[in-house]
């Protein structure tokens, strides 16, 4: 298993370095001067030597290359720099915003798990009348835009029922409305994936014994067909929660919860790069994570491949 | 005995309870202020934290622009000018939230500190503060500019008191004091009960950041928040119309208007031609887009700077009406005669333009382009539309390559330097990369250079009406289109004094109805 793990690890090293690359080169490549940005934004007429001395401070004066493996050398410590923007380090950037994200996307996913598996189950069990209804329901969930589904839930449960505030504080009763728009489609998607595992599984031939044997459902379901349907479910969670981070930027900036997403539009409009370079490293090695952490949950739910991972 | 013991203990109890009685009765209030975004720097040598808008509530400039943008005293209560050298008395019963006395040492050291960081516009010389008593000061400027006073309008150069850390503890000599700051989420101040002037309305004041549109207008409508301090076009035109959102307006000071590109290369040098631009100016229905964008708010407009502003007057531009048939007399005169299919030609070459929209971003402007297109497409023009959301490709791609012709632009002169926006816009050695190719030519920029040069305010207001008119009406490298007001919207029963600058807007003195 450490084996495995290790291998893993070295495999990442290749896609991390040509994502890191990707991040730097698609911000350093974007139009938009964000000296030049800044100084006008701030009311400032600047003298050819202020922007030249400004230029050297974001390290803008060099080569593109030698400007990556600075940076490069810099990220891998973890030292970003500082925000154009703000003044502060990105690193405190990313921390003040980073666990919001987490928390609306980790809350987004436990969500989306629950509604995929009670849709599934409701699938799996309904009649072709509740099946048609639950697969119009996905498609419809599936398709509709998250910022509209947020206005959505704005309007009905702020304005209308009046059951909770729209702009809060980052406290756990805010995170309801923003954390319900992330899950309802992603559950809606998960949903129609739990749907034909398990109708995939219940013509295998160990469940149909267990069928005709007399099991109970519910002892089926449990102890015949989750542990088989696991390991895919954990892989497409992961995938999930990679598409919660990126969709939590429109949802954020709706409700005003203070995450990465909120920062990244800022930063994406003020031009600033570090946090830009940043933000897409720290996705990318939440993305690696989560796929990870998948991986492994797939091995742990299959003996099969426990068995050979131990042999080795 | 017990009686008198009784009496005793009640006549405590009435001298105890009789200045809590005596007190009037006086609820604290709280404003709620949505804006779009936390723009704040607290780096010391970009420090915009607590000094822009509208959190400006904690330190104070030295002096505030009046209702004509011309300065009028506030920590400064008067200033001489003379040949460079600045002449000034303090206001005096000033402290700073730390209970240091404003006086010319803790002048002469904001206004240092102040040059330590990057917006060095005062253009101060450093070495020239000389304190005339315990409260004058004088010195001189780098450049010996008369317009240093009007410059000190500018929020950005707010007076800080001595502090370690400008962040966590601004010191100034302002109205409130900073009671909470949570990154891109809410900024609270409240009521400094030391403050020197007028004691404002609002106890507390907090601004909370809301980045999109809509969420700012349903947290308005659901009293989640009272007031929106940055309107955008959009929130105009789904603003409902049943009372539960009221608008507030300054007079008009952002300007729409279409740079023409005067120096460009072909294929974008059909505008060097000054009959085809003042024909574009006659075919443009001011008053129809006037009516549709900005929720009929906007005036058609003369110039890139209002009348009132400065005191320039109306009458120093001509401006244009519409006149689709003079607009097509021109373009005949011009040699672009119409074509089979309703394009004007001339050489065998379209009149064809493009037109990029906008500065600072097409949703400001939303739908004048389309209107503009069908506008002129009806005196002969086809227009190549450009859309762009974002600065940065509009500088980068269009604006600093010169591929284009004409470019929408909604912005303002947001600086009581009277030549600030021109100097920036219209002249060869613009600061701003591509609006050289706006540039009219040297007798503007002659213009702009006496004008920043004048001794006199007079003088110099008189050098900047010419150069307007040259702009606008004689040369014609900016047609304008409309002025548009500065606007905020609240709940019912609160009066916002508006200010055209969004930095000025005092939410702390917002009046409450009964």
């Amino acid at each position: 298993m450490l084996r495995f793990f290790l291998i893993r690890l070295a495999a990442a090293i290749p896609p991390l370095l040509g994502m890191s690359f990707v991040a730097f080169a698609i911000v350093a490549l974007a139009p938009g001067d964000p000296v030049m940005m800044e100084l006008r934004a701030m009311g400032i007429v600047p003298e050819p030597e202020d922007i030249a001395a400004l230029q050297a401070q974001f390290g803008l004066d060099k080569p593109f290359l030698p400007r990556y493996f600075d940076w490069l050398m810099r990220a891998v410590r973890f030292d970003f720099g500082t925000s154009v923007a703000t003044g502060r380090s990105v690193m405190s950037e990313i921390a003040i915003h980073l666990p919001a994200t987490l928390a609306l996307a980790v809350s987004a996913l436990v969500g989306a798990v629950v509604i995929s598996l009670a849709l599934g189950a409701f699938a799996v069990a309904g009649n072709r009348v509740t099946g048609v209804g639950l697969r119009g329901l996905t498609i419809l969930l599936v398709s509709v835009p998250s910022f509209w589904l947020a206005l959505l839930l704005i309007h009905v449960f702020v304005l209308n029922l009046g059951w909770t505030r729209l702009v809060g504080d980052g406290s756990l009763p805010d995170l309801v409305l923003p954390a319900l728009t992330l899950s309802l489609g992603a559950g809606a998607g998960l949903g129609r994936v739990v749907y034909e595992r398990v109708r995939a599984e219940k013509s295998e031939d160990h469940v149909r014994l267990a069928i005709a044997k007399g099991l109970d459902p519910l002892r089926i379901m449990l102890t015949h067909i989750a542990p088989r349907i696991l390991g895919p479910l954990a892989t497409a969670w992961a995938n999930t929660f990679g598409a919660l981070l990126g969709g939590a930027v429109i949802v954020e900036s709706i409700f005003g919860w203070p995450g990465l997403g909120q920062l990244i539009l800022q930063a994406i409009a003020q031009r600033d790069f570090p946090v830009i370079q940043a933000y897409l490293v720290f996705m990318g090695l939440i993305f690696f994570a989560t796929s990870l952490i998948a991986d492994i949950i797939v091995i742990l739910a299959d003996p099969q491949l426990r068995r050979r991972l131990g042999h080795e | 005995m017990p009686n008198i013991r009784l009496a005793v203990h009640l006549a405590t109890a009435a001298l105890v309870a009789l200045p809590l009685a005596l007190a009037p009765a006086r609820a604290e209030t709280s404003l709620t202020v949505a804006i779009k975004r936390d723009r704040y720097s607290v780096a010391d040598d970009n420090f915009t934290f607590t000094t822009r808008r509208p959190a400006a509530q904690i330190v104070e400039t030295a002096v505030r622009p009046d209702a004509n943008f011309l300065p009028s005293p506030l920590l400064f209560e008067t200033w001489d000018y003379a040949d460079g050298a600045y002449t000034i008395t303090l206001r005096q019963g000033v402290t700073f939230s730390d209970g240091t006395p404003f006086d010319a040492d803790s002048a002469i050291a904001a206004l240092r500190l102040y040059d330590q960081g990057k917006s060095d516009f005062l253009q101060i010389d450093q070495d020239s503060f000389v304190r005339l008593g315990d409260h004058a000061i004088g010195f001189r400027s780098e450049k010996g500019s008369a317009l240093v006073i009007e410059n000190m309008t500018h929020r950005a150069t707010s007076l800080f008191g001595p502090s370690d850390d400008r962040a966590a503890n601004p010191v100034g000599t302002g109205p409130y004091l900073l009671h909470s700051y949570d990154p891109k989420q809410q900024l609270t101040v409240v009521r400094n009960p030391d403050y020197w002037g007028d004691a404002p309305s609002v106890d507390r004041l907090t601004f909370r950041f809301i980045g999109d549109d809509n969420a700012r207008l349903m947290a308005l409508q659901n009293g989640e928040i009272d007031v929106i301090g940055e309107v955008t076009p959009q929130m105009l035109l789904s603003m409902p119309q049943d009372g539960s959102v009221v608008l507030h307006e300054s007079r008009p000071i952002r300007y729409v208007a279409l740079m023409t590109n005067i120096h460009g290369e072909a294929p974008f040098d059909i505008l060097q031609d000054r009959q085809v631009r003042e024909a574009l100016a006659w075919a443009v229905d001011r008053e129809t887009l006037a009516s549709v964008l900005y929720a009929g708010h906007g005036v058609p407009a003369k110039g890139v700077l209002p009348g009132w502003m400065f005191n320039l007057g109306d009458d120093h531009t001509d401006g244009f009406g519409f006149d689709p048939a003079k607009a097509g007399e021109m373009l005949d005169a011009a040699g672009w005669t119409m074509g089979g299919n309703g394009v004007r030609e001339k050489d065998g070459r379209k009149l064809g333009l493009r037109l990029v929209a906008a500065y600072p971003n097409v949703s400001t402007v939303k739908p004048m382009p389309e209107m503009l297109e069908q506008m002129f497409a009806a005196v002969g023009v086809e227009i190549d539309l450009v859309e762009v959301d974002d600065s940065g490709v509009y500088g980068s791609t269009y604006l600093d390559t010169g591929e284009a012709d004409l470019f929408l632009e909604f912005a303002s002169n947001n600086n009581t330097d009277p030549t600030y926006l021109l100097n920036n816009i219209f002249t060869t050695g613009t600061p701003w990369g591509g609006y050289r190719f706006f540039a009219p030519g040297p007798h503007v920029d002659a213009l702009l250079s006496q004008a920043r040069e004048a001794q006199t305010r007079d003088a110099v207001i008189d050098l900047v009406r010419r150069a307007h008119r040259a702009i606008v009406q004689d040369d014609l490298v900016a047609i304008p289109i409309l002025m548009v007001p500065n606007f905020a919207l609240s709940r019912p029963g609160i009066e916002v004094p508006m200010s055209e600058y969004e930095d000025w807007i005092d939410y702390g003195r917002v009046t409450f109805a009964q």
